[in-house]
This record gives C-alpha cells, structure tokens and sequence, in this order.
C-alpha cells in the first residue's frame, strides 16, 4: 500500500516538475493558442508498474484540466513516466512521444514505449 | 489597433523560430501535413506582421495627401494580401481549431477581405474614392478581428469562460461587428462627415488627369514665358 502510494506520488511530481510547469511557462498570451488551465490535476491511472517489451517499468497517467469553476476536462494529456530513467512519454493521435515535443521540441514518436508487453504464460 | 497589431507581431516571433514548433501548432499534433501546414502559417504570419500596419498607415490622413505614396503602398499592401495572407489563411482555415463552425468564420473573414479589396483596387482605378474608402474600410475591419479576437479570448479567459466557447465567440462576433460598423460609417448622414469628403474631394482633385494636366501645362508656360 505504501509502495502504490509513492509511486502515485513520484509520478505526480515528476510529471508536474517535467511537463506542467515548463509547460505553463511556455504558454503565450494574446495568441490564439488556447490559454493555459487555471487548474491541472495529474492522476495516475494504474497502482502498480506495468513493463514495456523491453523490461522497463513505467506507469501510465492522465491530466486534466479547469478553466474558472467548470467542470475537469479528463485526458487532456495521456502519457506515462519511466521508473529508473524518469523519462516522460505523451500519446499524440495514436503515437507515443517524449514529452519534450509539448515543450515544440523536434522529436521523433518512440515506438513500443507506454505499453505493456503481454503476460508471459 | 496599432499597438495591437505589435503585439501580435511581436508574439508571433516564435512562430519563426526553426529549431522548435509553436504553441499554437503543437495543439493540433498530429497534423497530416505537418510541414506544409506550419509553411502555411509562417507566410500567414509574416504577411499579416506587414500588410496590418500597411493598412493601418495607408488609413491615416497623412498617407492619403501624398498620393503617390498611397498608391504604391496600397498596390503592395494588396498584392501581399490577395496573394500571401488569403491563400495561406485558407489553408489555416481549413484545418482550424474549433472545427466546422470556426473554419466558416475565418472563410467568411477571408471572402470579406478578397472582395473589398478587389472592389476597392477597382474603385480606385475607377477614381471613386468614396468606395474605395468603403472597401478598404471591411479589408481593415476584418483583418482588426486578429486584435480584437486575441483580446476577447484574453478577457473571456480571465472571466473563466471556458476556451473551446470563447474561441468561436472571439472569432464570430469581432467578424460581424466589423461589418455592421463599416457599413454604420459609411451610411453616416452626409452633413456629419463633410471634413472626409473635403479630403475625399481635395484627393480626386489631386488625382485627376485633367487637373495635373493643366498644371503640367501651366508650369511648361511659366518656364517659356521666363525665356522670352
């Protein structure tokens, strides 16, 4: 249970200090990109680890976000965090990238990465 | 507007940045056609960045005097809208943000844009001032939307109105707005705008053949009376 519960955790705050922050940051005013959320909540979708092809764990999550006091918009970002390198993944269309492309970072889709590999029988 | 028209300049400059996407692009990943969507918005950037305060200068008093200059600054202003800033806007348009209903709006804006400005190059061949103001009028009132829709979508922001609604509002209303106001101003009562029609008139004295003529003349007869 405390495992689950600092896992939950270190994904909130990596992805809040890795992707929301610089993210806010980087969003323009008077441009007609939509304006930053007024609220963003990280929610971590799964308790355990799940691994990739490869053998890496990851755990997958999704933000939502607020404007003024409606309602959460759920998924607006969708993506997961690597355990040991701490690397970020964001899901574009059906692809999955680092999560440095919402930052307008040129990068290539990382194939295979966010999804678990099948149950060994 | 002008001040306005900077801003949206100077905010735009990321947009030319290569080594990285904008905002405003990122928030339409994935796009089919990656490369030439962000060409299209790049040319539409920068052709708005000149042709705005192109417009906005060529409205002033100052600019209409100087006739000669008027004219060659609009025969630019006009090639770099009906060529850069329209066709690229069109593609924009037709993957815009908001879908259906705000691909209509910034259609409408663009089909408002080409004809007043084709109307008013042809009144201005014609001579017709009067229209070619008019014209010109809708060609700034809808490229103003790009100032006034920026800051709707500020103000609605901070009134916490949801961004997907406040988009389609700060485009539709600021578009029609700009044509019932062009339209109020150019039906104004006569007696009320007799200092534009002096300038008006005093223009197409200044632009008439026959006038520049005579004085053309009268000048080759002060030179010759001088020699006898």
């Amino acid at each position: 249970m405390a495992d689950e519960s600092s896992l939950a955790q270190w994904a909130q705050q990596h992805v809040e200090a890795g992707l929301l922050k610089p993210l806010a940051e980087r969003s323009s005013r008077f441009s007609r990109s939509r304006p930053p959320p007024h609220e963003s909540r990280v929610r971590v979708t799964q308790t355990t680890l799940s691994r990739d092809k490869q053998g890496r764990e990851f755990v997958s999550f999704s933000v939502d976000v607020r404007y003024g006091t409606g309602d959460w918009h759920a998924d607006d970002i969708v993506g997961c965090a690597y355990r040991a390198s701490g690397s970020v993944f964001v899901k574009s269309g059906e692809v999955y990238f680092p999560a440095s492309r919402l930052l307008g970072k040129r990068v290539d889709a990382a194939p295979g990465v966010c999804r678990a590999a099948a149950p060994r029988s | 507007m002008s001040l306005g028209s900077a801003l949206i300049t100077w905010m735009s400059l990321p947009y030319f940045d290569f080594e990285t996407l904008p905002p405003f692009m990122i928030e339409k990943l994935p796009l089919k056609f990656e490369s030439s969507w962000l060409a299209a918005l790049r040319i539409h950037v920068a052709a708005a960045s000149l042709s705005f305060p192109l417009c906005l200068s060529l409205m002033t008093r100052a600019l209409q005097r100087h006739a000669v200059w008027h004219r060659w600054l609009g025969r630019i202003t006009g090639l770099l809208v009906l060529f850069a800033l329209l066709p690229s806007g069109l593609v924009l348009a037709l993957d815009a943000k908001g879908g259906g209903r705000v691909t209509a709006g910034f259609l409408l804006s663009g089909a408002i844009v080409a004809a007043a400005m084709i109307a008013g190059i042809r009144s201005a061949r014609r001579r017709d001032i009067a229209q070619h103001a008019r014209a010109m009028r809708h060609v700034v009132g809808q490229m103003s939307v790009a100032v006034v829709s920026r800051a709707l979508i500020v103000g609605l922001d901070a009134l916490g109105v949801d961004p997907d609604v406040a988009y389609v509002g700060a485009l539709w209303g600021p578009v029609l707005l700009s044509v019932a106001v062009v339209e109020w101003l150019s039906r104004r009562p006569l007696a009320s705008s007799r200092k534009r029609i002096e300038t008006v008139e005093r223009m197409r004295r200044e632009l008439s053949p026959f006038v520049l003529m005579l004085r053309i003349r009268a000048l080759v007869r002060a030179f010759a009376g001088d020699g006898r």
